[in-house]
């Protein structure tokens, strides 16, 4: 019978296996970046291997395998000890357990972990440091050691005690490699370590595991890419949105003006939703719960005056915003005339946007009564003339996807979205506040983009989720 | 890139007819194209096409465009035929004053082309201050007597309004070139049909001489080339006309066919201000729309994630097969006891080891005849010699914090057979005291309940309902 090395010449593949509910399925979520990857405190939730493979372009890099947990290990080892064979043939043991035990319901679980080991994989083998080591695990490990596979042990700290000395002197004798790895608090670089200890499990595998780590920072870039677009997207949308409504009257009624008002409001709040739900998918994050309440950030409206204090300008720092604005622009002018304007034009630029910005910071846009054209009237409300709403909406909107960049995709309770008052401090600078203004002015404006004008956009909030959560 | 394939692009990408991986496998088969945007988003719109509703709305819209421009078109020609032919107009008593066509062929286009390059620089604005002026107005009237559907459809089309201000720009010129074609034709028309005395008159007190070199300056684009087409000083002298007195003049009656010499200068006076210059105005305007076209298309909702799409590869890390569901049961487990007794036929400890029983047992106060250990590192004599031995009622601590495996429940299972009773007491780690907690023990009482034994029953600390504490007592 070949050995499974033999056999071998696809990509690298591991299979998470161990005790149940020790986290394995929380382990492959994390590292998979899938949060579709079902977690449940019950054990023996996972009964069919699940494979999750990294592929790009449909090439696969390397491939994962979520596992059910070991369920009659003491029965499987009594097994396989019954044959009598040397170390380099102790694998055709396992295999034949396999495939006399395919149809056995008894041991569906320990087939359904040992197949993808037998058919190449590489063993990453999970345990809870948090709880005591546990005589028991001998016999897994042992069955696992059966396999001649390359092997690893991972970690997983469920809880907050602290067992791992113990595991590690247990694991050390029956594994290559024992790491450390909580997947609730993953981050890019603790993964790519562990990517990186996968790799040295086999030789051949190292080229294809580095690969495989180059590519996830790709991904990283990737996703930070879209974030932003999105981001840019929403502003600009939201911005230069206008609402339009038929008049039947002469007259708009104060009822008219308070509906379009309604319709406006709400097409910026759906904006607002339909860019989260991109964002979670752009993070693999689709299967977020989240509360209607916490949609709308605990309650907090986006046109609510708590919002605006949060992620808002305050007035003087929106006075100052407009002023340098306007003083830009009056400087053009007065750079035009090479200076014989005596720097009026700086002067009364910065006096003009500041009393805009002044009288701009409450209102959120008029409505007009516009058009006679075929016949008809029309109530107009946008777009946004309101100078604070930019600031306060793309606030929001780097709060959450910071959040949701930074949540492991192994977590499953509800997404705790918690305001943070410092927030407008970690990513608005004086700075950023000058160019950022420049480009909503534009929005307001309601011209149209040129497509590099949206980019640099972009790229100002680009670096700014860059910022925020690669740190 | 043309209106056209904007109209298709932006209908395909509301409708968005290809998938993420679709889309890659375009950008793939299409390398030769990867760094061009735009030859990708008008390739790509050529392949999707066909999944677009029929009639497609860009052949609606361009037919519309093309019905309201034709007929605009021709009106501006018309009445640049009429006005040509009033100019011109000749009752034979007076002659035909130029300074009327001038102003018309040169002076009128001079302005209006002013006009457009301000339309032009200000054409990102979404409302030109100039849209009143330009056949836009014309063009929305004309709407409302297209079919319902059709005039809903276009309607409903929103358009960039930088594009939207491009096409009225070139739509204006055509116009206006038309309405120089018209004038045009009605001189040329004029000159071949009757014999026109053309004269210039004005009330202001301007010499033959300033006049001559104004016409000079103003014929500066052909002089050098057609110097008859250029009025002379002697023509100038001739053709000057004022209005007192019921008669013409004795010279010009003398020179009367010499006054007719005017047509030359007046039709290339049209051919170069009103004609060439707008052509040009046209071509500018055709490069601007063009532009505009491209523009749009990048910033159109949606084709940035196209162009990603089909750019940046595919990665990866999801799963195509959907997880089985195990079975579960929230019932909760019918048989808990609350309260230990004082002692039992046997306590035993899956995986606890006999000293940790004996301290465990003390630690609850219970005692035992005998205390065994099973699971764990036994083998299945060892554990098959304690089944031997048991009997009555059976205290069986179990990790708490350890799920139950099968391996546990066969055990169990055997074990019911040859006792009364077992009491399963799921155990905390010698740090919390041994106590486990709820969780933990719900995790316990869910596996039990899958297979309810009568004989099984599972120590809670507290019971969750008072119901079946009852129960425990009756037993």
């Amino acid at each position: 019978m070949p050995s499974p090395r033999e056999g071998d010449f696809g990509h690298p593949k591991f299979a998470v296996v161990g005790h149940p509910n020790k986290g394995k399925s929380s382990i492959v979520s994390a590292l998979a970046l899938d949060d579709s990857v079902g977690i449940s405190d019950t054990p023996g939730t996972t009964t069919k291997k699940r494979s999750f493979p990294l592929s790009v372009d449909g090439r696969v890099l390397y491939e994962l395998f979520d596992t059910p947990g070991f369920q009659r290990a003491r029965k499987v080892l009594a097994w396989l000890e019954k044959h009598h064979v040397s170390a380099d043939k102790k694998h055709e043991v396992v295999q034949a357990f396999i495939n006399k035990h395919k149809d056995d319901k008894r041991f569906n679980d320990e087939v359904e972990l040992l197949e993808p080991i037998m058919d190449g994989a590489g063993i990453i083998y999970v345990v809870d440091g948090s709880k005591p080591y546990g005589e028991e695990y001998e016999a897994e490990m042992e069955i696992l050691r059966w396999t001649g596979q390359p092997s690893m042990a991972l970690i997983n700290h469920i809880d907050e005690s602290d067992y791992s000395e113990d595991w590690k002197r247990a694991l050390g004798q029956y594994f290559k490699m024992v790491r450390t790895f909580n997947p609730m608090q993953t981050g890019m670089t603790q993964h790519m370590k562990i990517l990186e200890s996968m790799a040295q499990l086999k030789e051949e595998w190292i080229a294809p595991v580095k690969a495989s780590m180059k590519l996830f920072e790709q991904y990283q870039d990737q996703m930070l890419e879209r974030s932003a677009s999105l981001l840019a997207r929403l502003v600009y949308k939201s911005v230069s949105t206008v609402e339009k409504r038929t008049l039947k009257t002469e007259e708009a009624s104060k009822k008219d003006k308070e509906k379009i008002e309604k319709k406006y409001k709400n097409r910026l709040r759906n904006l607002e939703v339909t860019t989260q739900k991109n964002i979670e998918e752009v993070w693999n994050h689709d299967h977020l719960k989240k509360e209607e309440k916490v949609l709308a950030f605990e309650g907090m409206d986006l046109f609510s005056e708590e919002t605006a204090s949060v992620f808002g300008l305050t007035r003087k720092e929106l006075i100052i915003t407009g002023a340098t604005s306007g003083a830009v622009t009056g400087a053009g002018i007065d750079l035009l005339f090479a200076g014989h304007t005596l720097f009026l034009g700086g002067a009364i630029g910065a006096l003009v946007g500041g009393t805009g910005a002044f009288f701009g910071f409450d209102e959120l846009s008029e409505v007009k009564v516009l058009g006679q054209t075929l016949g008809k009237r029309y109530l107009e409300m946008g777009p946004m003339e309101n100078r604070n709403f930019p600031y306060i909406l793309l606030g929001r909107a780097i709060y959450h996807t910071v959040k949701v960049a930074k949540m492991s995709h192994a977590k499953r309770e509800m997404f705790d979205i918690n305001m943070d008052q410092t927030f407008k401090e970690k990513w608005l600078s004086d700075t950023l506040r000058k160019d950022l203004e420049t480009y909503h002015k534009k929005f307001r404006s309601g011209k149209a983009l040129e497509p590099r004008e949206l980019r640099e956009y972009e790229e100002l909030i680009e670096n700014v989720l860059t910022h925020l959560i690669n740190g | 890139m043309n209106l056209k394939s904007y109209v298709d692009l932006s209908e395909l990408l509301k409708e968005n007819p290809s998938t993420q991986g679709e889309n890659r496998a375009f950008g793939l088969t299409h390398v030769l194209i990867k760094e061009r945007p735009l030859e990708q988003l008008s390739v790509w719109t050529e392949a999707h096409k066909e999944k677009l509703k029929r009639p497609l709305l860009s052949d609606t819209f361009s037919s519309y465009l093309y019905g309201v421009t034709l007929t605009l078109v021709l009106i501006a020609f018309v009445l640049g035929l009429l006005s040509g032919i009033g100019l011109l107009s000749y009752n034979g008593k007076e002659p035909v004053n130029v300074i009327y066509f001038m102003a018309m062929v040169i002076c009128l286009p001079l302005f209006t082309m002013l006009l457009t390059f301000v339309s032009m620089l200000r054409a990102r604005s979404a409302r030109s201050v100039l849209v009143h002026l330009s056949p836009a107005f014309w063009m929305e009237k004309m709407l409302a007597l297209l079919p319902g559907k059709i005039q809903e459809n276009i309607q409903a089309f929103k358009i960039n309004p930088l594009l939207a201000n491009w096409v009225i720009i070139k739509r204006s010129q055509m116009i206006a070139l038309f309405f120089s074609l018209g004038l045009l034709m009605a001189l040329l028309g004029g000159v071949v049909t009757k014999d026109i005395a053309f004269a210039w008159s004005t009330t202001l007190h301007i010499t033959p001489e300033t006049f001559h070199d104004f016409l000079r300056t103003v014929a500066f684009p052909w002089r050098e080339f057609v110097p008859s087409a250029v009025p002379s000083m002697e023509l100038i002298e001739q053709s000057h006309y004022f209005r007192l007195g019921d008669k013409l003049s004795e010279e010009m009656i003398t020179h009367a066919s010499q006054l007719g010499e005017w047509w030359r200068f007046l039709a290339f006076a049209t051919v170069f201000y009103a004609i060439f210059l707008r052509s040009l105005m046209l071509l500018l305007s055709s490069f601007g729309l063009s532009r505009a076209v491209k523009q749009s298309c990048l910033t159109l909702d949606g084709s940035v994630r196209l162009l990603r799409e089909i750019n940046e590869p595919i990665i990866s890390t999801h799963t195509k097969q959907t997880k089985i569901a195990s079975a579960s049961n929230d019932k909760g487990y019918g048989q808990i006891v609350s309260t230990l007794d004082a002692s039992y036929d046997s306590i035993q400890g899956w995986a606890i080891t006999e000293d940790e029983l004996s301290v465990l047992s003390d630690s609850m106060k219970v005692i035992a005849p005998m205390h065994a250990e099973v699971g764990g590192l036994n083998t299945f004599e060892e554990d098959a010699e304690v089944l031997s031995k048991s009997h009555g009622e059976v205290l069986l601590f179990v990790k708490a914090w350890e799920p139950p495996t099968m391996d546990f429940i066969d055990y169990l299972e055997d074990l019911s057979i040859k006792v009364d009773k077992v009491i399963v007491m799921p155990v905390g780690t010698t740090e919390n005291l041994y106590k486990a907690t709820d969780k933990e023990i719900d995790v316990w009482e869910n596996k039990l309940s899958l297979d309810e034994d009568e004989k099984v029953w599972l120590k809670r600390s507290s019971a969750k309902t008072p119901g079946r504490e009852v129960r425990n007592a009756e037993s």
